[in-house]
């Protein structure tokens, strides 16, 4: 009998999710590896709607979970139906994008359903017909093989895997699972978006961006003063200091923040976790400081310099202002 | 009365160098377990506990650890910020160990004693995966919500109320029912530090400690085959000397490159 691999699907106001696009390339890739048939789940109250879109585009077998009412995502709601659709489709794999809602949702799942479960999945490859999955650890210092029994429930990194729209003349199908009454112990009383103002990061061309190695607010000001010595430039800081309050969130780079790609970016004691790459990888010149020779920022920069950032952005604001 | 549990974990400070070891299959750190302080995130649900203790009256937070002996410095410190008690699940020096046995082994030890709310680090410092709160709220059987920004608690109707951030630039506020877990991601005030009095008093105060039970492993775990340096990306070019020296090459490539003016 074929293994399967089912991939669960993140989307709201009826979209899919770019994060669960890659996931299913991921699950396509898998299932090449372990020769499984694939699918995808949606779960919610527009959960047809949906399925009918995906299973056009990817030409598979979409399963529709279809709970009346269930308007956004609720990891309570969601667990409790998966549970239920995988009752029958008993996936050995369930794949899921790594995004805020995905972690939410995924690792109770596996436990749930008796299942490991792998995080932040950056890479695949082969082995004995197996497949292994890397991640990274120690903040991406280094990077770890993993195997894992089915079932298991993998999370992958948004932004590792690439999905490209292909052509197939599979015309994907459509089952539909209705289900009543979920359980409610969560509540989602009220939604709102945090930032509407444009902080002008994405016309930027020069952005120098802290991260927790300034140790304090009061250090921002170094940064600014370093912006101040390009033309459009802004300053930008990885997600702690955001949550610290010190940076606005319309400020914030990576995964759940701003994606950029200025002339140039400086980080400035970041440490290069994968969230925050994914923000600025397409940057065309990077320039870290940080004191950690072994900082996995180096390995994403063209210019590295091991240095206490304070000490050398005070040369460099020097240097800048020498026309001599 | 309300019974909040707070769960942490040592990490070693983020430029602490870090080799693979001679098997290929862990690490080891050129850092002392004396300088082992909690994950960032563990602090900050520290600080969202003892935050709620001091707002409402009757509130008690205790602390729980699982890891070898080096936790216990971990656990004095949450002492010393003002945690009620703790707990210590010893286990010895395992390298990798998944998180889905810790999971089992935190709910292990937690099911008998009847807490009303748990709060986890979004993350830890190793790892980086964000998963063990989660699946210790599912083997409890307890609601959770995970990234929370500010955490209160309504002790009259038993609901626990928080904000959290999702993708999109989008703030939710949500409640779920007690008991129930949260994985915290922020706090509004920073970690407190551990006041001289209640260090002193925490010095005398008796860790539990459960020795952790083997055989309750849980077996479903990944297993972690190799461990490598990353690749580059980006073929870095490290700049030498003083960092005079290094500032003003700087502004010379940046210069040829017309970056700055
Ligand atoms: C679902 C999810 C989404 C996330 N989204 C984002 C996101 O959008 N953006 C984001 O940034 N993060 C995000 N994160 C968090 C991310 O995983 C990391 O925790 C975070 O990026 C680390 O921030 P940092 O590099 O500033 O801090 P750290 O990792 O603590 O690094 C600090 C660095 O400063 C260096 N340093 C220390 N002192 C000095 C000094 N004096 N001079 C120079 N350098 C010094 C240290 O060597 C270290 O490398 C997300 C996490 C999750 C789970």
């Amino acid at each position: 009998m074929d293994n399967k691999v089912a991939v669960i699907v993140e989307h709201e106001n009826s979209r899919v999710s770019p994060a669960t696009l890659e996931a299913a390339a991921f699950a396509q890739e898998l299932a090449l590896i372990t020769g499984s048939i694939i699918s995808c789940v949606i779960v919610g109250g527009d959960a047809l709607e949906i399925s009918h879109q995906l299973a056009h585009e990817l030409g598979i077998t979409c399963e529709a979970v279809v709970v009346p009412g269930l308007s956004h995502y609720d990891g309570e709601a969601y667990r409790w139906a998966l549970v239920t659709c995988f009752g029958e489709l008993c996936p050995d794999w369930v794949c899921v994008a790594g995004t805020t809602q995905g972690l939410d949702l995924a690792t109770g799942l596996a436990v749930r359903i008796n299942a490991g479960c792998l995080a932040n999945v950056e890479k695949m490859g082969e082995k004995d017909h197996r497949p292994v999955f890397s991640r990274s650890l120690f903040n991406g210092k280094v990077y770890g093989d993993f195997i894992i029994e089915p079932p298991a429930v993998l999370i992958t990194q948004p932004g590792s895997f690439r999905y490209s729209q292909k052509s197939h003349d599979q015309k994907g199908h459509v089952q539909t699972i209705h289900l009543l009454d979920p359980p409610g112990n969560t509540r989602l009383i009220s939604e709102s978006r945090i930032n509407d103002g444009d902080s002008g990061l994405s016309q930027a061309s020069v952005i120098i961006s802290a991260g927790r190695g300034i140790k304090s607010r009061e250090n921002l000001a170094l940064l600014k003063q370093a912006a101040g010595m390009f033309s459009r430039s802004s300053v930008a800081g990885s997600r702690p200091l955001c949550d610290d309050g010190w940076l606005p969130y319309n400020l914030q780079v990576g995964q759940t923040g701003a994606e950029v790609s200025p002339e140039l970016y400086v980080a400035c004691g970041i440490s290069g976790a994968q969230q925050h790459l994914a923000g600025m990888r397409g940057s065309k010149f990077v320039v870290s400081i940080n004191t950690d020779p072994n900082a996995p920022i180096f390995n994403e920069s063209d210019i590295g310099i091991v240095d206490d950032f304070e000490t050398f952005l005070n040369d460099f604001i020097e240097a800048a202002q020498d026309r001599s | 009365m309300i019974k909040i549990l707070v769960c942490v974990k040592s990490s070693a400070p983020a430029d602490a160098p870090l080799v693979i070891n001679d098997s290929g299959a862990w690490i080891e750190r050129g850092f002392s377990h004396t300088e082992a302080v909690p994950g960032r995130y563990d602090e900050l649900a520290l600080e969202q506990a003892l935050r709620l203790k001091d707002q409402i009256s009757g509130v008690m937070v205790d602390a729980i650890s699982c890891g070898p002996t080096r936790e216990i410095r971990v656990l004095r410190r949450a002492l010393g910020m003002g945690c009620d008690n703790a707990i210590h699940i010893l286990t010895g020096e395992e390298g990798f160990v998944p998180a889905i046995t810790t999971a089992y082994r935190l709910s292990s030890a937690i099911r008998s004693r009847s807490y009303d709310l748990i709060l986890t680090g979004l993350m830890s410092e190793d790892m980086n995966q964000g998963i063990v709160g989660q699946m210790t709220a599912e083997f409890l059987g307890m609601p959770c919500l995970t990234s929370c920004v500010s955490i209160s608690v309504d002790a009259e109707r038993r609901l626990v109320m928080v904000e959290r951030d999702i993708e999109g630039a989008r703030r939710q506020k949500l409640e779920m029912n007690m008991p129930a877990l949260a994985t915290v991601q922020a706090c509004v005030t920073p970690p407190r530090y551990p006041s001289l009095s209640k260090i002193l008093r925490a010095v005398s105060m008796e860790i539990e400690t459960i020795e952790a039970d083997p055989v309750t492993v849980h077996d479903r775990g990944e297993i972690l085959t190799r461990l490598t340096y990353p690749t580059r990306r980006r073929s870095v070019r490290f700049l030498e000397g003083p960092s005079r020296q290094k500032a003003s090459e700087l502004v010379s490539i940046l210069r040829s490159r017309a970056i700055l003016g």
